[in-house]
């Protein structure tokens, strides 16, 4: 069968569903048609959630999100791995270094194509709500639109790793060893994700803030010297 | 070997079952269902006397002429609805409340399609993109016609109060309980799709609603009267239906007084 009858767009449907044997060969045989189909599926699903996001701010910052978005989920994938294919072998399950990274990926393509239905709706939020100004920052707009993209985000990420604990669990057989790897793949991702994130901010963009791709403090400090900082500064207040 | 047993085995009575063993009786089993839908009348005959027998058409190849048809007795249902509310304030309002409501519902439902879809899969439905919309456009056009059916009664109170909370309030009831029915009818559609959990499709429930809530205040005003086709000022669902009662309360407050 050549690998252009392999390309099904479907095939989304049933990594949403987690049908597991059709998962777990897709995992074991490596097709560049499908790689390019997931990583397709990641730009517009991400991008359009990333420009419904951006658009509250402005429509420049709008077509930024939509880039920078699926990109923090690809370099966090590339960087990872690496790292990610060494750990699975060394946490008892023997992957190879394709299987993992298609595992890895299927779980991203999953949470994108969630945020890619989402991002309608997350559109007519930010349609309904008042323009951003200084008021509207400071009140409960801001804080509402910022809790339905983590909420909707949460909500994406935690069905990509369901569906990729259910993979792991059947490619190795112990749910123990799943979990363990799907701890250690997640540990690794949160800290590289969470660094990118704050290089490539801002994504939502305050109003006191000019529309920017980057921040021009974009590489000075860390997203961990940052949270230290907060919490050195909480705690200088109980002094 | 010895196969002759002098005892015959005890079969116990056979009771028949209370639900069948395989569970809800499957789709095309009655011949009635497996008759094609030739037009519109026969659709809303159909969604109201046998919704099986479109949730069965919406699997078969060429639904796209059935989907099509359900979204054209919805538009015209909806369109039918908004004269009547528009006669409540009458003048621009008779063809701007049929605009807002028909175009207000046909928004909502192309934004909360692709979720549905999400939800639906995430469910472990096998139910394709097609038949999901299929679905999505009966609920459509059962609520519709439902809303067409309260269309008298809406018309009767609407020339007979003039307090824009009140007839809010009866339209918000009347569309309530026409969604109600129509959720029902998606529901039964996706139970014959081999779904392991209605969870995803419930949570969509409760999504849907809100938008199509937020809708009515996004085009804003259906009821009232307005200088501009829609208005400007940003508001949610809530604060929008708080203001409005305020208002009502103030209005009824300055009456008694006179």
């Amino acid at each position: 069968m050549c690998a252009l009858d392999e390309l099904n767009p479907r095939e989304i449907s049933v990594l949403l569903r987690g049908e597991p044997e059709k998962i777990a060969a897709w995992a074991g045989q490596w097709s560049a048609r499908r790689l390019a189909l997931h990583i397709a599926v990641i730009i517009v699903g991400a991008g359009f959630y990333g420009a419904a996001m951006g658009w509250w701010r402005d429509p420049q910052q709008a077509l930024f999100t939509a880039i920078k978005f699926p990109l923090i989920i690809l370099f966090t994938t590339g960087g990872n791995a690496l790292l990610n294919a060494m750990l699975a072998p060394l946490l008892g399950l023997n992957l190879p270094f394709r299987q993992s990274f298609s595992a890895l990926l299927m779980s991203f393509v999953i949470a994108a194509a969630i945020l890619g239905a989402f991002s309608p709706l997350m559109a007519f939020l930010v349609w309904n709500a008042p323009s951003t100004s200084p008021e509207a920052v400071s009140g409960a707009t801001y804080s509402f639109i910022k809790l339905t993209n983590v909420a909707a985000i949460a909500f994406a990420g935690t069905v990509g790793n369901a569906r990729l604990f259910q993979l792991l669990a059947r490619l190795g057989g112990r749910r123990a060893v799943a979990f363990r790897v799907l701890f250690a793949w997640l540990a690794g991702n949160l800290f590289l994700g969470s660094q990118l994130s704050w290089i490539l901010r801002p994504f939502i963009g305050s109003p006191s803030l000019p529309v920017e791709f980057f921040r021009a403090t974009a590489l000075r400090g860390n997203f961990y010297e940052n949270v230290f900082h907060s919490l050195l500064q909480i705690f200088q207040q109980f002094d | 070997m010895n196969d002759q047993n002098p005892i015959p085995p005890q079969i116990p009575p056979q009771l028949p079952p209370v639900m069948p063993a395989s569970g809800p009786r499957s789709l095309g089993d009655d011949p009635a269902e497996r008759i094609a839908i030739p037009n519109v009348i026969v659709a809303i005959e159909s969604i109201l006397r046998q919704p099986r027998r479109v949730i069965f058409q919406l699997r078969q190849p060429g639904a796209g002429r059935l989907i099509a048809a359900m979204i054209f007795v919805s538009v015209v249902c909806s369109l039918i609805y908004g004269v009547v509310a528009g006669t409540f304030s009458g003048g621009t309002q008779l063809w701007a409340a049929p605009v807002k409501i028909a175009a207000g519902l046909m928004i909502s439902a192309l934004i909360c399609l692709p979720s549905l879809y999400i939800f639906t899969c995430l469910g472990g439905s096998q139910a394709r993109l097609v038949e999901v919309s299929g679905l999505l456009a009966g609920l459509l056009m059962l609520m519709t016609i439902l809303l067409v059916g309260f269309a008298p009664v809406a018309w009767i109170f609407s020339q007979s109060t003039e307090s824009l909370a009140w007839m809010g309030t009866l339209h918000l009831i009347f569309w309530f309980i026409a969604i109600c029915f129509g959720l029902r009818f998606l529901e039964a559609g996706f139970s014959h799709s081999n779904a392991k959990s209605l969870a995803g499709f419930r949570t969509w429930v409760v999504i849907f609603m809100l938008v199509a809530l937020q809708m009515t205040t996004a085009l804003r005003p259906i009821l009232g009267t307005s200088k501009t086709f829609l208005t400007t000022e940003k508001k949610f669902f809530l604060s929008h239906w708080s203001d409005c009662l305020k208002s009502s309360d103030n209005e009824s407050k300055s009456r008694s007084r006179d």
